[in-house]
């Protein structure tokens, strides 16, 4: 190690001492600085050649140990315990990577100990919530978003109950595998014992003139906020466009995704992604299966033979009726998306960032069972676009003070579905009800969209204040059946509306308070006043932010 | 179509026409350097305004599209720049400019650094355990990365190796004629206050003392308490002064003003965006006045 500025500095003041009327001699300054740094380079030469001779000791050692220990087994005697033994036991022919084990440290060998280790960081993210109704129903013809995610229950959305919620504890590692991927695992824990991963990727580091590739469980680069994690948000929670086209944790899917990077002055990325398809908002996927439903009939029995009832006299008898739901099956993948985004330099102060995604899914399949036995199916198939536009003003104060933000998305998604409502007869096979007299089979197009503008300001460094207005249903013809007219319905439009402000008291922390007002298109129809209270903290290394 | 495509051409092109090394900066200092060593042979980017704070920078699109079309960033380092240019690179998908490729140049990797080895503690702040990064406070230190930097571009492109180390030698000459000039200046400095440690570097240098920082601890904006505190410790000093960064707020520095009547400096800390050596060392200068008090 050198000290350049130390050595320069003490030559200056002993050269200045000793001459101080005249000018000292740069090439006498220059002079003796190489000699310093030729003596530091000589004495670090000197430092690796003992290390050198230090690590060939070891290796000969090593070495001796070995041949000690083959002469041994060549004479057969018994084998001694070829380590000492350190974690769980292994047989023979086990691998090394059956079984980890701790690793020793500090034994002597020379290791780069945890240094492989991956980044670690823990963000800790809580929520209260105040509201000044019981329950905030979901938006009409959106009702049926958390299918499979059982989030009923809830009083809120997204999660978010009255009072204090332990929302997402986000455990991300982050390391590169080699010279071709990086890596990426995050994941989320919602409450106290719900985990998920959120995002297992890796990323190609290595490939050539812009390109890159993806796979594994990513958040899906289509709009601008899906591939935000929750303390990217601005707001303390996910947009309505997010959580009712998509789904509860927005484009989430497995998959492959591949993208370039173009060599212009203006930023213009091209990217296409294929996906399993599993997202309840675009691609929700239930396949071929059986439906089952189990009944308690008083009098009758099945007889095993013929199949058909039988009356009995001894009380309730079990009887399990079974037929084919008869939706398709479509193999995975099954949703494609595409996106491109382009941002024109507008200097150090501006930024602007446009953005354009669409996509198609193979499938579009739901399932409802009501407690009378009736059972409604979907199977059809979705696609969505969607255009994106984010603008910054970096107003060069300290700590955000003064900086602007305007974002906007807008998605149109359309889901075209044959329904068919049915219930069994007959024991065993699924009929059409009929609802006015006609069966109740028909194919319609469903049709919804959803938008949110939303601006930010740094009220004063640390302080950030905000507005966001979202529409959701400008256009929504739903999927909700009105089985007397054989065709879907059409709903009005919800809104909700907040207000934000934001305390940042270092990079790695953060405390919100949010208010919103949401004016859903519900049966009841009756405007929520909300209230959220949100911190957010992170542990450990914390990655930058993307743009 | 056809002149969407013939667009397309031109503007591959233009890029491979371009300079033949093409630098992206993280700052404009780091910009000037790249610059003075490089001439004529590199076309050089700058990322960062040099009206900002390095530290708290967003990574932004024409960041990305500066590094997807580098052949060599030249960048500050010892995390400086972490909150930043680690997204840009990802995002620029330019597998050259990664870290530990030729074409990834990290200032404070050329040289020691002061402050090293400190807790890695946030509770102590926006600390940088791998030492100081504002090695560009010490312009011997830089006039190092500079020499450096000559060898990085001569392995790029080594017909014009020679005039790299030519250039970079010039610039150390240039720096140690300053040295003792300024030296000779701050002698006699009752001290000076700081806002940031950034400075740290030209105070060790010119053997000014620091009295204090205007921050309580790094990156944490001023507390009344640490700055009434600060008043009371140096009120029966002789006058020192007052240097912060013009990008810094200039409440702390003004309240202690007002208490102990010494002078404020708020100065840049880069070159503008096309700065020379000559700025830069002007830079330098306008700091030793203020520091010198």
């Amino acid at each position: 190690m050198t000290k350049p500025g130390a050595a320069l500095l003490a030559l200056a003041l002993l050269t200045a001492g000793a001459q101080a009327a005249n000018e000292p001699s740069l090439t006498q300054l220059m002079e003796q600085l190489e000699r310093l740094e030729q003596r530091d380079q000589e004495r670090q030469r000197q430092l690796e050649a003992l290390q050198q001779e230090l690590r060939d000791a070891r290796q000969a050692q090593a070495r001796t140990q070995e041949t000690v220990t083959e002469r041994v087994v060549g004479e057969r005697r018994p084998a001694a315990p070829v380590e000492v033994s350190q974690g769980p036991q292994r047989a023979p022919l086990d691998r090394e990577s059956y079984r980890t084990r701790a690793r020793a440290l500090g034994d002597g060998a020379v290791t780069s100990g945890t240094a492989f280790n991956p980044a670690v960081s823990v963000i800790m993210d809580g929520v209260y919530a105040a509201q000044s109704r019981r329950e905030i129903e979901s938006p009409e013809g959106f009702e049926g978003h958390d299918h499979g995610h059982g989030h009923g229950g809830h009083d809120g959305h997204g999660g978010i109950e009255r009072g204090f919620n332990l929302r997402e504890t986000e455990i991300t590692f982050t390391a590169s595998i080699d010279n071709y991927f990086d890596a990426l695992v995050m994941l989320g824990v919602e409450g106290v014992s719900n985990v998920e991963i959120e995002e297992a990727y890796l990323v190609t580091n290595s490939l050539p003139a812009g390109w890159q590739v993806k796979f594994g469980r990513f958040l899906s680069d289509i709009g601008y906020i899906n591939k935000q994690h929750l303390h990217d948000w601005d707001f303390a929670d996910r947009t309505l466009v997010n959580e009712f086209l998509f789904g509860d944790h927005g484009l989430q899917e497995t998959g492959v995704q591949v993208s370039w990077v173009a060599p212009t002055e203006t930023y213009t990325r091209f990217g296409i992604e294929v996906l399993q398809g599993e997202t309840s908002g675009v691609a929700q996927y239930e396949g071929d299966e059986e439906f089952t439903l189990v009944t308690l009939l008083p009098d009758f029995a099945i007889d095993p033979v013929t199949g058909q009832p039988v009356p009995v006299a001894s009380g309730p008898n079990r009887i399990r009726w079974r037929d084919d739901l008869g939706l398709r099956n479509k193999s995975g993948p099954r949703l494609f998306t595409g996106f491109v985004t382009i941002a024109p330099d507008l200097g150090h102060d501006h930024a602007i960032q446009l953005g354009a995604s669409g996509g198609f899914s193979r499938a579009w399949q739901n399932v409802v069972t009501h407690s009378s036995g009736r059972v409604e199916t979907w199977d059809g198939d979705a696609w969505f676009a969607g255009v994106d536009a984010v603008y910054k003003y970096d107003a060069g104060r300290s700590f955000g003070a003064g900086n602007v933000v305007l974002q906007g998305e807008y998605f149109y998604r359309e889901i075209d579905a044959d329904y068919v409502s049915r219930s069994f007869s007959n024991f065993g096979t699924l009929t059409p009800t009929a609802a006015g007299g006609v069966a109740d089979v028909f194919s319609g197009t469903a049709k919804q969209d959803s938008f949110y503008v939303q601006g930010l300001y740094g009220i004063a460094p640390r302080w950030q204040a905000g507005l966001r207005t979202e529409g959701l249903g400008l256009r929504n013809r739903t999927l909700e059946p009105d089985r007397a007219d054989n065709a879907f319905e059409r709903a009005g439009t919800s809104w909700r509306h907040s207000g934000v402000l934001t305390f940042r008291p270092t990079e790695f922390s953060m405390l919100r308070a949010q208010l919103n007002y949401s004016d859903f298109d519900t049966d009841e129809h009756g405007s929520v006043w909300s209230f959220l209270l949100q911190y957010n903290m992170s542990l450990g290394v914390h990655g930058a932010h993307s743009f | 179509m056809v002149k969407i495509l013939i667009w397309v051409a031109l503007l591959l092109t233009a890029a491979v026409a371009e300079a033949e090394i093409n630098i992206a900066a993280t700052t404009s200092n780091m910009g000037m350097l790249a610059r003075t060593i490089g001439g004529d042979a590199v076309q050089v980017r700058v990322m960062a305004p040099p009206d900002r704070d390095a530290h708290y920078l967003e990574a932004r699109p024409s960041m990305m599209a500066a590094l997807r079309r580098a052949d060599l960033v030249v960048a500050v380092g010892a995390e400086l720049e972490v909150g930043w240019l680690p997204a840009a690179t990802q995002g620029a998908a330019n597998p050259r400019i990664h870290p530990g490729r030729p074409g990834y140049f990290e200032a404070a990797a050329q040289v020691s650094l002061i402050d090293e080895g400190q807790p890695a503690d946030r509770r102590l702040g926006d600390v940088h355990p791998t030492g100081n990064p504002h090695v560009y406070f010490d312009p011997p230190r830089l006039a190092r990365v500079g020499e450096a930097l000559a060898e990085r571009l001569a392995d790029l492109h080594p017909a014009h190796a020679e005039e790299f180390r030519a250039r970079a030698q010039a610039f150390s000459e240039q720096v140690a004629k300053r040295v003792p000039r300024w030296q000779e200046r701050a002698r006699g400095s009752n001290g000076v206050i700081l806002y940031h440690k950034d400075v740290d570097y030209l105070a060790r240098l010119l053997d000014v003392e620091v009295l204090g920082y205007i921050e309580p601890i790094p990156g944490v904006p001023p507390t009344a308490r640490h700055l009434r505190d600060l008043v009371s410790r140096l009120q029966s000093r002789p006058e020192g002064s007052i240097a912060h960064a013009s990008f810094e707020s200039s409440r702390g520095p003004d309240f202690i003003q007002e208490q102990l009547g010494w002078q404020v400096h708020a100065l840049p800390t880069n070159v503008a965006l096309d700065g020379t050596a000559q700025d830069y060392l002007d830079l330098i200068e306008a700091w030793v006045e203020a520091m010198s008090g």
